[in-house]
Parts: structure tokens; sequence; C-alpha cells
């Protein structure tokens, strides 16, 4: 076989249904040991686009990157947030042993620049990993990001709408993330590359919060009383 | 003492030239504007002399570039010079309006031997592209007439010199107009034939002012000048003939202005963070931009990177008629430093630099934040987002005696329009603000909302349900 259809074959950039391939792509454990399992034992992918596609914030999206940003921290390398939908709350993140100095908060006003930031971001190797809610996005668009993250070795994760998921990606992860019992978050794997989709499974997220199992049987009976609803 | 004396004989012309990319005939014009003063040799090529009239001149080169003579702006250029050359020489005094002394007696040894000091000052001409004749004499006026009449050579030979200004013509002299007519009615037509004659006697026919000018060109007579102070920033001003419409047709002056200043930078042995440019208009105010870095910097390639994002936002509100480069921020060069065996660090901590220097430059300062936790119980105050630094090695907060709070804080609280499906922990009352006007009394809750998001809720003061924060 040619060099190049070696390369290609061990990179696993062509999907063979009946072989599943140990791929020696970089990645990064997520500190999930269950998430990775269902990834190859992998991880995210260093040097290629990540997904998750969400429909709205809260079920334990940013617990599931915590681990990922404490280790890029304390390698001395930036986590850059592009775009958030709300603001990343400091107070928080520091008692989640999340070192502030090498968080940097990007807003963009404009379409071009959010891409322009992005493969900026991406190919700087101070860069550990960039979180980016990109809203609207062309495929053509995903196609660029994704060769701008090749150029470089970070953890790229676009959170997007959950509506996306039925839409063709050339991310090399794609995650569908949906509240789960116990306050858990559900993980639906999409898309990896070099293997089969469709691995689930359930991270317990519940003490994002605080929350032990416990407490979590015991009913509090709120103040609630009717007068909203 | 030995003096070296430039003469520019156009230097508003060759100013100009340098930050033109065609090469069209250029004349200076007086300041009427009827009359050509200066040609280059391109419009000499074309037979336009000067003192000749303007209309003559444009009829015989109809795409003649033509800039009004202004002695600010000389005076600023003929600083400019001045100020590369005291790279190479200490003691430098201006002769306005164009010409540079410097004092090379002291530098022989320096650079062993005249010739090498000779050499040093051509290259130095020839590097910025400029026209001047170099002369060398024992006193400064001697020098400067030898410069001005085009007879320099490099010799140090005190008896040399004197002759060569003995062969001089009365006019090269430069008396005054009532000392030559009357030096030349005493039959008298060279240099040497006055410096032959006895100085009392000159004195007496003549004035005292001759003498001691006459003596001053000799070295009998001191002449004492004062030197020249360089200026504690950087400037550099490009002029254009033709306005300039388009941001891209300035980056070809800036590439030269750019790189004198990275010149300028190494022999001062200095980096700097922050460029102003001026661009001035004809009809409308000067657009001023202030281009920062996030660290020193001194290379000329990375400015003109910044430069060109910067301009690619901006595009000119006027055509630009000049362009002003200041820079008067320098920080001292820092030591390498914190560099481990295979000296990451550093190339990280540049890259780290580069890279949100060119996401300012594009983005605004504004768009770029660095969150820190702050000590106030009010939740939207206890963070601050402020400019992105670089710090290295600071210690971590004792993050453990934090409250535990949500990852993400809405912009503001959001009013809450359903009912949650569980309470999970509450009330947390937090109240204060008392003091600065900006008063909070509230009860938190983290709740389960039906759609599974899990969101900190508040009943404020005031009886509403809000939602403050949702744990990502």
């Amino acid at each position: 076989m040619s060099e190049l259809l070696n390369t290609l074959m061990r990179d696993a950039r062509v999907w063979q249904g009946h072989r599943h391939i140990q791929t020696t792509q970089p990645a990064e454990p997520t500190g999930y040991q269950v998430l990775d399992n269902q990834l190859g034992g992998l991880g995210w992918p260093r040097g290629a686009l990540s997904e998750c596609l969400l429909d709205a914030p809260g079920i334990g999206e940013l617990h599931l990157l915590l681990p990922l940003m404490q280790r890029v921290c304390e390698e001395g390398k930036s986590v850059f947030w592009l775009n958030p939908p709300h603001t990343p709350y400091a107070p928080a993140l520091a008692r989640e042993g999340v070192n502030l100095d090498q968080v940097v908060l990007i807003h963009t006003e404009e379409e071009g620049d959010f891409l322009w930031t992005m493969e900026n971001c991406l190919r700087s190797p101070v860069t550990g990993l960039v979180m980016a809610w990109p809203g609207k996005l062309a495929s053509r668009e995903v196609r660029r990001l994704q060769l701008a993250a090749e150029a470089g070795s970070n953890v790229c994760v676009l959170f997007r709408e959950r509506r996306y998921a039925e839409q063709n990606s050339p991310a090399a992860l794609r995650l569908e993330l949906e509240p789960g019992e116990q306050q858990g978050l559900k993980v639906n794997v999409l898309k990896r590359r070099g293997s089969w989709p469709g691995q689930r499974c359930s991270l317990a997220m519940a003490q994002r919060a605080d929350l032990s199992s416990r407490e979590t049987t015991r009913t509090i009976r709120g103040p609630w009383s009717g007068s909203i609803g | 003492m030995l003096w070296l004396y430039l003469h520019f004989p156009q230097l508003v012309l060759d100013h100009i030239r340098r930050s033109r990319e065609d090469q069209g005939a250029l004349v200076v014009v007086e300041g009427s504007g009827q009359k050509v003063v200066q040609a280059c040799s391109e419009a000499r090529e074309q037979g336009i002399r000067s003192g000749m009239r303007l209309k003559t001149a444009i009829s015989l080169a109809p795409d003649l570039g033509m800039v009004r003579a202004d002695e600010t702006r000389e005076a600023r250029i003929l600083e400019d010079q001045a100020r590369w050359l005291y790279r190479y020489a200490a003691h430098i005094v201006l002769v306005p309006p164009d010409g540079l002394l410097a004092e090379i007696g002291s530098l022989q040894k320096l650079y062993g031997g005249l010739l090498a000091v000779w050499q040093t000052v051509e290259q130095g001409l020839n590097e910025r592209q400029l026209n001047a004749s170099i002369g060398i004499g024992h006193t400064p006026l001697a020098a400067r007439l030898i410069a001005r009449a085009g007879k320099g050579e490099c010799t140090a030979d005190k008896g040399h010199i004197l002759r060569t200004l003995s062969q001089m013509p009365l006019l090269a002299a430069e008396f005054n107009e009532k000392a030559c007519t009357r030096l030349r009615r005493l039959g008298l037509n060279t240099l040497g034939e006055v410096f032959d004659l006895p100085s009392g006697e000159l004195a007496r026919r003549l004035s005292p002012e001759l003498l001691a000018y006459i003596q001053k060109i000799q070295g009998t007579r001191p002449d004492p000048r004062t030197p020249w102070q360089p200026p504690h920033s950087f400037r550099q001003q490009a002029d254009f003939v033709q306005e300039i419409e388009h941001a891209h047709g300035l980056l070809f002056p800036l590439q030269r202005m750019l790189a004198e200043l990275e010149d300028d930078l190494c022999w001062r042995q200095q980096d700097t963070d922050s460029l102003r440019l001026v661009l001035r208009h004809r009809h409308a105010e000067p657009t001023r931009l202030q281009i920062r870095m996030s660290g020193p910097e001194h290379r000329a390639g990375n400015f003109l990177n910044l430069i060109h994002l910067r301009l690619e936002q901006h595009s000119l509100s006027a055509p630009v008629i000049s362009m002003v480069l200041l820079v008067k921020r320098f920080l001292s060069r820092e030591a390498p430093s914190g560099q481990d065996l295979l000296g990451e660090t550093r190339d990280l901590n540049e890259a780290w630099h580069t890279l949100i220097s060119r996401l300012q430059a594009r983005l605004g300062d504004q768009a770029l934040r660095q969150l820190s936790p702050q000590a106030d119980h009010r939740p939207e105050r206890a963070w601050s987002a402020a400019e992105v630094l670089r710090k290295t090695g600071t210690p971590l907060m004792p993050a453990a005696e934090l409250p535990r709070r949500p990852l993400w804080l809405s912009k503001s609280p959001q009013p809450l329009t359903e009912a949650p499906v569980a309470w999970f922990s509450g009330p947390e009352r937090i109240s204060g603000g008392w003091w600065d006007g900006q008063r909070v009394h509230r009860d938190y809750y983290i709740a389960q909302l039906n759609s599974g998001q899990l969101a900190w809720v508040f009943r404020d003061a005031r009886e509403g349900w809000f939602v403050h924060g949702w744990f990502g």
C-alpha cells in the first residue's frame, strides 16, 4: 500500500466499518473514566475540533471540561473562552482550582472576527484549550476551523445547539449532552474518528452544586408559595 | 580638533523621495508658490532649473511633484539626520538649514583611522539614500566651506586643508555682499590672497567682524559651538507629495520608518510597548492611532503586522498628507530569565505576547478580558474583569475557602418564569451593599428547572424570583 494510504489508515481518516483501529491520534483524557472508556480510552482529540451539542447551559457542560481546564492551566498554557453566553464566574473557577491568570475571555463583535480570532488562538503554541460558542456556523466555516485546529495541537471545543446534531460536521468528536438522572449528564457520542459512534454513558455531576446523593433523596420543601407559575 | 561637515544640497527632496514608491520628478517651490527653489535630478534632466518660474516648470514636466518650502519642516528633517549621525559621533552641531557638523578628531582612534570614519559616514548616507557632500577641516568653518564647495578630501593635514581653502574663489567663502565687493575692488580674487593680508590692515581697512571670520576659518580664533542633544523620544515623519487615499499605501513608508525605529531601539538597548501614529489630513483633524503591544517589543516586522491589522480595521477617513510615528515610552530590555533547560519558557512568553497583541490590534483593547475574584459578598461584585496582563508565578488563591458558586453568572439577574421541579439547598442569605448604595438583600437557592438545568435562583426583598446563574 502506498505511503499516503498508510497514513490515512493509521490516522483513522478513512472510516472502516469492519475493524476498530487503535488510533494513534493525540488526545487529552477527559478526566472522567467512564467517558474515556467510551471514547476508546482516549478523550478529547488534540489538533482537531470537538463539538458539544446541548440545548441550554447549566446541565454540567463546563464541569465536563473542568479537569482538562485545570490540567491546561497547570501546564502554563492558556484557556480561551470565546463569546460565552454568560459570564464565567471567577470565584467559582478559582474554587475549582483553575488558575485565572491563564484564562482569557474574548468577545468578538463581527462575524469575520470570530473565525479570525479562533484561527489565531488555535495556531498559537500558548493555547491549551479553546472553548467557543459560535452561534451560527456554515459547514464551510467549520471546515476552516478544523484546518486551523490541525495546525496547532490544542483542544478546541465548540458549544452548539442540539439541533445541529443532524447536520453533518467535519469535527473529529461530536457529543450530544442532555441532563440525566440525579443532576447527572448524559453523553451520547454522535461521531468519533476511527470508530463506531453511538456509545452512551451517564456522568455523575451532582457534585457541581455540592449535592451529595444523600441530599438529593431528601426533598427540601421549597419556600415556593405558588406565587409563580 | 577635527571637524566633519555634511552639506545636504537637497535634503527636503531626499526626504520626500524616501517615502515614495514611484520616482517621478520633484521640485521644491518657494513659499509664495511662484518659483522653483530646488529640483531633483529627474526634474533637472527634463530641463527644470532652480529659480525657474513654476509655470515654465510645469509646462516642461506636466506630472511634476511639488513641495512648498517650509522652514519648520526643514529644521525637523535636519534634526532627523542628526539623530542617526549621533550614533557615530557624540559632538554634533546643527547648522540650519542644510548642514551638520560633527567633531571627529576624537573618533579616529575608535574607528581606526580617518578613512574608516569617512567610510562609516558615507555608508550611513547611502543607507538613507541621502545626497550629501562631506568636508573635513581643522575648524568648523573650514570644514563647512570645503563641503559646500564639494572639495572634501579625507585628510587631517592642516597645511593641505589651508591650501584647498586658499584656492577657493571669494564667492565660495560666504562673505557678506558688501565685504565681498570691497575685497574684489582691492583686486583680490581667492581666499588665499585674503589670508596673506596682514591682520591689522584687514581690520582697519575692512571691519573687525570680517577679520574675526577669517581667523575663525584659519583657526587662530576660537569658534565654540554648542553641541546638540538628542531628544528622549523617537519621532519620524513621512510627507507625501500625492495624498494617500488607501491604507495600504501607508505600508511602504511605514516599513522604512519602523526599520529606523528598530535601529534606534537597538542603539538605545530598549524596547517599547506602544506606538503612536498620527495621520494628517488636508482639511480634517488628524487621525491618531495608538498601537499597543502586550509586551516589550523592538522588531520592525512585528510592529508592521500590528499596524497592518489596525489599518485593516480603520479605513482612512480622509486622504493622508503626512504621517508621524512617535514613541515616547521606552522600556529597558529584560534579561532573559526564568528559562528552563530547553529555553521553552521564553518562547512561550513571546508567543503569548504576539498572540495577545495581534488579537488586541484587531478586536480592540476592550475585547480581551481576564477575570479575578474580588472580596465582596454580592455575587455581581465578587468578580472583576481587567485588561490582559502576563502574570507568572502568582500563587493561587486559597480556593477552598470560597463558597460554592455556579460556573456561569448571568450578565444580570433574569426573572424566573417557571416553577422549578426540585429544590436542593438554601436559603443562603446574602445581604450587603448598604455602604455604597448598591444594596442587595437576597435569599439564594439551588433549584432544578423543568429543562434539567441547575439554576442559582434568589428571591429578593421585593419578593421577586430571579435566576442569577447556572451550574454549568
